[in-house]
């Protein structure tokens, strides 16, 4: 009989995973947005910049919340595997 | 040197002794097996290197006091074995009450361990911490129980762990806890835990299920001088009958050509003998049979035959000038401060173990290695070192110390490592080349087997010289001999000891178990909940803190989602708990999917494994 192993999550995995998958998201949003073009373009999209000084629906938005989006992605990608491997190492007693 | 005299006489000596059966060792094994072969019709002759019978059950005695090695009761479920000691001494047996405590932090526990006494004595602050231990590793269990102190604490907290499972096990075994497989544990100590136990003390032997506990061991039998008086009884029956039993003969080879033992060499005082015999019975230590053989037998079974490994015992007896120390037959010592594993006090196994009544005497066990620092240890200061120490821990005042004896037991229990079952395997196989050579007993089988049990193996092998067919070495290897256990898991029948293996684990099995780890749910639920929870917070604040005269418009749109939510400070309190149930149930469902697909791909390749296995198998055996 083979017992499981836990697995675990390695922070700074995370944290480069989260990071470059939300900068490249945002960054995807914000060009395509700014491609297609239009009379009004990324009006609620452009609301990030309640949460992302500077940020605005255009070429150079889309590098600064590519930054933005990839710390915040990271931070949170760490969070995640921080909380996660402090919880599984608290119930296996390690 | 005896010489062997070459005239006609001595010739028809040595045919008819040719046909006897040579047993090596006059302990319960030997001596047993000698009985059975005379009531089988059969000649024998008993070869013993010390000058006492008995091996490990005999009963050592010092100016007139008895001390038996380790406390043998007399205690089986085999009914042949009962009848046979029974016969053998019909008037001698007492029925002794049974009393044995644990002493921890100078107080006592009675053992097996009844919760009541065992809380009262550890007091209110100690029993708050064992439940604080306990509903702790209930909500935090190691997840893997490999190890014995992960099994054992997993069932009754670390604190009552520590306190009555941790310090006696590692001086019996003189290995940690930690390294000790959790199987031994599983077998030891079966379906209790603390809430069975404390049900127990309230609502009698029967567990949550049904099933009764067994009553534990109240009473036993012992005969009235030592257990060694058993096998005094049977040497002078076997002796009567004809069976010599020879002290001093200290087997040093066993001589054997074309798949049969010829004869072996004994070394006595006045030099070395030849003993021939058509059949043998060995008792002695597989290491020292394997180096005895002559010739040698191939080099893999001499190395596995040496690298068998033993736990050696001594007993110091101290003699008191008090009538009655303490009245338990024994206690176990779970004080790190003092090296005694455990004490007994003779007089309560039996009165007559004393030969003035108003003395005693007690027997100090202490667990080590052969030619350790205690094993190496001057007499005298044995002597000394078991009277302070047990008048440090208040059983005895060391005024009262009269006298000592120091007895040492080499090889007293065969140890089961990683890898003994394999190097039996392999002297077995090299056994069976020498079907007139039987090994029986437990240093002749390596087993940690009781009394009962070794007498089971030497009738068995006694009954296979005289026509019969039986495994001495599947003797009823599954017996349970647990101070508590569940009466519907009883075999009925004699059985081994269960002793402590170190924790073993395949590499194979290792790399699966890594390849194929699991998520944890509730963390991953946990680890998703809180940035969740806390980033909608988070996103709601800033918006109410920077203000405006549509605040929040569109974030406000989650409360298609988030059931009440709306951009205002209660709304952000909402959407902390509600972002946060539905980040918990998301994180946990992802885990519980994702470790459905690793177990499936799992399983797959097991199954292909095993397919692979089968086909080179099958490829063998049509090759």
């Amino acid at each position: 009989m083979i017992g499981h192993a836990v697995a675990r999550l390695r922070a700074s995995v995370m944290a480069v995973v989260f990071g470059l998958t939300s900068g490249t998201g945002l960054f995807v949003a914000t060009t395509w947005l700014v491609i297609r073009g239009g009379e009004q373009v990324g009006l609620t999209l452009g609301l990030l910049r309640n949460y992302l000084p500077g940020y605005s629906v255009t070429w150079p938005g889309a590098f600064l919340g590519f930054f933005y989006a990839a710390v915040v992605g990271g931070v949170v990608g760490w969070v995640i595997a921080f909380i996660y491997n402090k919880i599984v190492a608290r119930r296996s007693n390690d | 040197m005896l010489t062997q005299p070459a005239n006609s006489n001595e010739t028809a000596d040595k045919s008819a002794d040719a046909q006897r059966c040579v047993i090596i060792g006059a302990g319960p094994a030997g001596l047993t097996a000698a009985h059975e072969l005379l009531e089988q019709g059969h000649r024998a002759i008993v070869l013993e290197a010390d000058h006492q019978v008995g091996g490990i059950s005999r009963t050592v005695e010092y100016k007139g006091f008895r001390f038996d090695i380790g406390g043998h009761r007399f205690f089986s479920k085999v009914e042949m074995v009962r009848d046979w000691w029974d016969r053998m001494m019909p008037d001698d047996f007492l029925v002794r009450p049974r009393l044995s405590r644990i002493l921890y932090d100078d107080k006592f526990f009675d053992y097996p361990l009844k919760p009541l006494n065992a809380l009262r004595s550890l007091g209110l602050l100690e029993s708050i911490r064992i439940g604080i231990s306990f509903v702790t590793i209930k909500l935090f269990p190691y997840r893997e129980e490999d190890s014995f102190e992960q099994w054992v604490s997993n069932r009754f907290g670390r604190r009552l762990y520590e306190i009555f499972f941790k310090t006696y096990t590692e001086k019996v075994w003189g290995m940690p806890c930690s390294e000790i497989s959790a199987d031994w544990a599983a077998q030891r100590i079966k379906d209790l835990d603390l809430l069975t136990a404390v049900r127990t003390a309230f609502l009698g032997n029967r567990g949550s299920d049904g099933k009764v506990v067994t009553s534990l061991i109240e009473e036993f039998n012992y005969p009235r001088l030592g257990p060694g008086m058993m096998w005094e009884r049977v040497t002078e029956v076997i002796e009567q009958r004809g069976c010599p039993v020879e002290f001093g003969n200290r087997v040093e080879r066993v001589n054997h050509s074309d798949g049969r033992v010829r004869s072996v060499t004994a070394r006595t005082d006045e030099g070395s003998r030849e003993v021939f015999g058509s059949n043998f019975i060995s008792t002695m230590p597989i290491c020292d049979l394997f180096e005895a053989l002559d010739p040698p037998p191939p080099e893999d079974a001499l190395q596995a035959a040496r690298d068998l490994r033993y736990r050696d015992f001594l007993t110091v007896g101290l003699i008191l000038a008090c009538s009655d120390p303490f009245p338990d037959n024994w206690i176990y010592i779970h004080s790190d401060r003092v090296r005694v594993g455990r004490i007994q006090n003779f007089k309560a196994w039996s009165p007559e173990m004393v030969p003035d009544p108003s003395k005693s005497c007690i027997g100090l066990e202490y667990f080590v290695q052969e030619n350790d620092d205690l094993w190496s240890m001057a007499d005298d200061d044995l002597i000394a070192l078991g009277a302070q120490e047990s008048a440090s821990l208040g059983l005895i005042r060391t005024e009262d110390v009269i006298d000592g004896v120091v007895i040492r037991m080499p090889k007293a229990y065969p140890v089961y490592d990683r890898d003994y079952q394999k190097r039996l395997d392999v002297i077995r196989a090299y056994l069976e080349g020498l079907p007139n050579l039987q090994l029986v007993g437990r240093n002749g089988q390596h087993r940690y087997n009781n009394q009962d049990h070794s007498m089971v193996t030497a009738i068995y092998a006694a009954r296979n010289i005289a026509g019969a067919d039986y495994d001495v070495w599947g003797v009823n290897v599954e017996e349970e001999y647990h101070e508590e256990t569940s009466a519907s898991q009883s075999n009925g029948a004699s059985g081994e000891r269960l002793v402590p293996q170190r924790l073993e684990e395949s590499r194979a099995a290792r790399v699966l178990r890594d390849a194929f780890a699991r998520y944890d749910a509730i963390a991953l639920g946990f680890a998703l909940a809180i940035p969740t929870a806390f980033g909608l917070f988070a996103a709601t604040a800033i918006l109410l803190i920077k203000g405006g005269p549509a605040v929040g418009a569109n974030l406000t749109l989650l409360s298609n989602y988030i059931v009440g939510f709306q951009v205002s400070w209660a709304g952000a309190f909402i959407v902390l708990v509600e972002a946060g149930v539905l980040g918990f149930g998301f994180g946990w469902a992802m885990a519980k999917l994702i470790n459905a697909v690793v177990g499936w791909q799992e399983r797959a390749l097991i199954r292909r494994l095993e397919r692979h296995l089968v086909f080179e198998a099958l490829d063998k055996k049509v090759s």
